[in-house]
């Protein structure tokens, strides 16, 4: 298969005053056309900067220092400033969690879908607009004449995603990056989105990154998902496999903490005892390791690298990768649940 | 938008109030040269003749027997063309400081808010009149000097509603649009901070007219063109004995401010999102 977006050690850091803090680290995937990966892990994970640095908006204090973003064959990070323009909002286009501040307060989605157009594509102003009109319409807004004149704040939550989707897909992309599209929204729009970003991926074969972190989502929407665990990818995996298999203390745990039907009333929820290590002052070693019940000497001084599993050869074809030098034995995942005596 | 400022403006007695002045002075500027076409600098009829002493001078003559009411129409015309266009140049200038600073920060902002604040610790008046007595004075040397002289808080504000926009969502979703920095800055941040220039450039608007009328009193003004400073100035020596010759002018000038002053105000409440929910 062919790969549309292919990151390679992509490493992205911040100079703070404080020190630098390494928010990307060595962190690969790809993506093929047609195909959904979706980038999970706890805010802070650097799932956000990672789509910034493939769209290279990553302004100071913060810079790409390393590795490459294979799109097409090409790599971004070698682009000029107007190469990468024009591969912006026309070859990658990017939604937003929250539609109401992506949309400039002062002008109606309708000019605003135009202008995107307009952006790469030579048409008149007469010609985008009809265009706009025939997107808001496939996107499922009803009245669409009337609504294209509307201005953002006008429009109910689930109706701005959608006018949203219609303008970051107004000039056809070949990969759409969604940064937790759903967020902000209830959940019955949210289903309605996510089955409307299924439609128009069948429709066009586009890839798609879906940036989230609810793992309810990840199993409808993606084929595969790579979990960040600060700033490093920990686990990358087709989503049977992942979900069913995980190899990873931490995707374990992320999966124990929502399969919450399986526990009998009463007991407390599983949870990763812990916080998330703050990337200012990098530990040495697995930046998991202090959370993990299957910690080992090793796990305090070298990082794991992100290898491909052999292991478990139930699932054949499927390329599986985790970080971890003792990764779970899939049928004896160790719960990190506690016990009501404790 | 535009159709909700505008309900706002007309519910607003005071910006009412403004724009049926400047409608006035409008009027006077446009329509009396119909009615007066005479020469303001010609000797029309007997010197000192008060208001109301000969129907021919309806607003009286000055110590050379010039006729006032010619002369308040020109200083109309005068103090609404000097207004409007250093005001635009106030605000041209204004916003090409403040919105590169304030888009593009780091040393592009330090560079131009330092030649800011240069123009801000000159004292304004002081620096137009030297920039008209070196370049000869005229309408055009008047305008472009208090154009220069006033553009500094305009400058301040765009750059400040620049920083606050320039983090704001939607103009990173206009980035990943694939959008350059010219449009960016023209179509998404301009349009976004333009409400208070606005209101700025309407009270620029007065304050102009008001230097421009004290340029003319000081013997500053245009020689070929009558305007309201040059009046009073013309009449300082007779303030006693013919008190209507500076208070003629001295009354349009007011009424001019403050029909500016008045619609700045209005604009103020109409434009500011956060006075609307009172």
């Amino acid at each position: 298969m062919s790969e549309l977006l292919s990151v390679h050690k992509l490493a992205t850091c911040f100079h703070s005053r404080r020190g630098i803090i390494r928010a990307v680290d060595e962190v690969s995937f790809s993506i093929a056309a047609g195909e959904t990966l979706a980038l999970v892990g706890e805010s802070g994970s650097g799932k956000s900067v990672t789509a910034a640095s493939i769209l290279r908006l990553i302004s100071a204090p913060g810079r790409i220092e390393g590795g490459e973003i294979l799109f097409q064959g090409q790599d971004l990070l070698k682009l000029g400033t107007a190469a990468i323009r024009q591969i912006r909002g026309n070859r990658i286009a990017m939604i937003f969690q929250e539609p109401l501040s992506a949309f400039n307060p002062v002008q109606s989605i309708g000019t605003q879908i135009v202008e995107a157009i307009r952006l790469h594509r030579k048409v008149s102003r007469k010609q985008a607009f009809e265009q706009a009109v025939t997107l808001l319409e496939r996107m499922g807004i009803p009245s669409p004449a009337q609504r294209v004149h509307e201005f953002p704040h006008r429009l109910s939550g689930g109706m701005r995603q959608r006018a949203m989707i219609a303008m970051a897909l107004s000039c056809e992309p070949d990969l759409l990056i969604a940064d937790e599209p759903t967020t902000a929204l209830d959940v019955t729009t949210q289903a309605q989105i996510l089955e409307l970003l299924k439609e128009l991926q069948a429709a066009n074969g586009m890839g798609m990154l879906l940036i989230t972190h609810d793992l309810g989502m990840v199993a409808e929407t993606a084929h595969r998902a790579a979990v960040m665990y600060a700033g490093r990818v920990v686990e990358e995996g087709s989503i049977d496999r992942l979900f069913t298999a995980a190899r990873h203390p931490y995707t374990a745990g992320l999966l124990a903490s929502v399969n919450i039907e399986a526990l009998a009333p009463g007991t407390k929820l599983p949870e990763i005892p812990g916080s998330a290590p703050s990337l200012l002052n990098p530990v040495q070693g697995c930046a998991f390791a202090e959370r993990c019940n299957a910690r080992h000497a090793l796990c305090d001084k070298q990082t794991p690298p992100l290898a491909t599993d052999t292991e478990p050869e139930s699932f054949p074809g499927s390329r599986h990768r985790v970080a971890c030098f003792l990764p779970a034995r899939p049928d004896a995942i160790p719960l990190p649940v506690e016990s009501e005596a404790a | 938008m535009y159709r909700i400022i505008l309900e706002h403006i007309l519910q607003n007695r005071a910006a009412i109030a403004g724009l049926l002045l400047l409608v006035a002075v409008i009027l006077i500027a446009v329509l009396g040269s119909f009615y007066l076409p005479g020469d303001p600098w010609e000797m029309a009829n007997a010197p000192m003749l008060w208001p109301g002493d000969d129907p021919d001078s309806p607003l009286g003559t000055d110590i050379m027997g010039r006729d006032i009411a010619t002369g308040m129409v020109s200083g109309a015309k005068v103090s609404l063309l000097v207004g409007f266009a250093s005001a635009f140049i106030s605000a041209l200038v204004g916003i090409t400081f403040g919105a590169l600073g304030g888009f593009y920060r780091g040393w592009v902002d330090a560079f131009l808010m330092r030649i800011t604040e240069l123009f801000q610790t000159v004292p304004q008046f002081v620096l137009a009149v030297v920039l008209v007595a070196v370049f000869k004075p005229s309408v055009v040397t008047a305008v472009f000097a208090i154009g220069i002289v006033s553009w500094p808080p305009t400058a301040r504000l765009v750059r400040s509603a620049f920083l606050v926009l320039r983090e704001r969502e939607f103009v990173l979703a206009a980035r990943t649009l694939g959008m350059s920095d010219p449009r960016l800055i023209l179509t998404q941040l301009l349009p976004n901070a333009l409400p208070p220039v606005i209101v700025i450039s309407a009270l620029n608007i007065a304050t102009a007219i008001l230097t421009e009328a004290s340029l003319s009193f000081l013997g500053l003004g245009d020689p070929n063109v009558m305007s309201w400073g040059t009046i009073i100035g013309n009449g300082r020596e007779q303030v006693v004995d013919a008190w209507y010759i500076c208070g003629i002018p001295g009354i349009a000038i007011l009424v001019v401010v403050l029909a500016f002053n008045l619609l700045g105000e209005g604009l103020n409440d109409a434009l500011n999102p956060q006075l609307h929910k009172r």
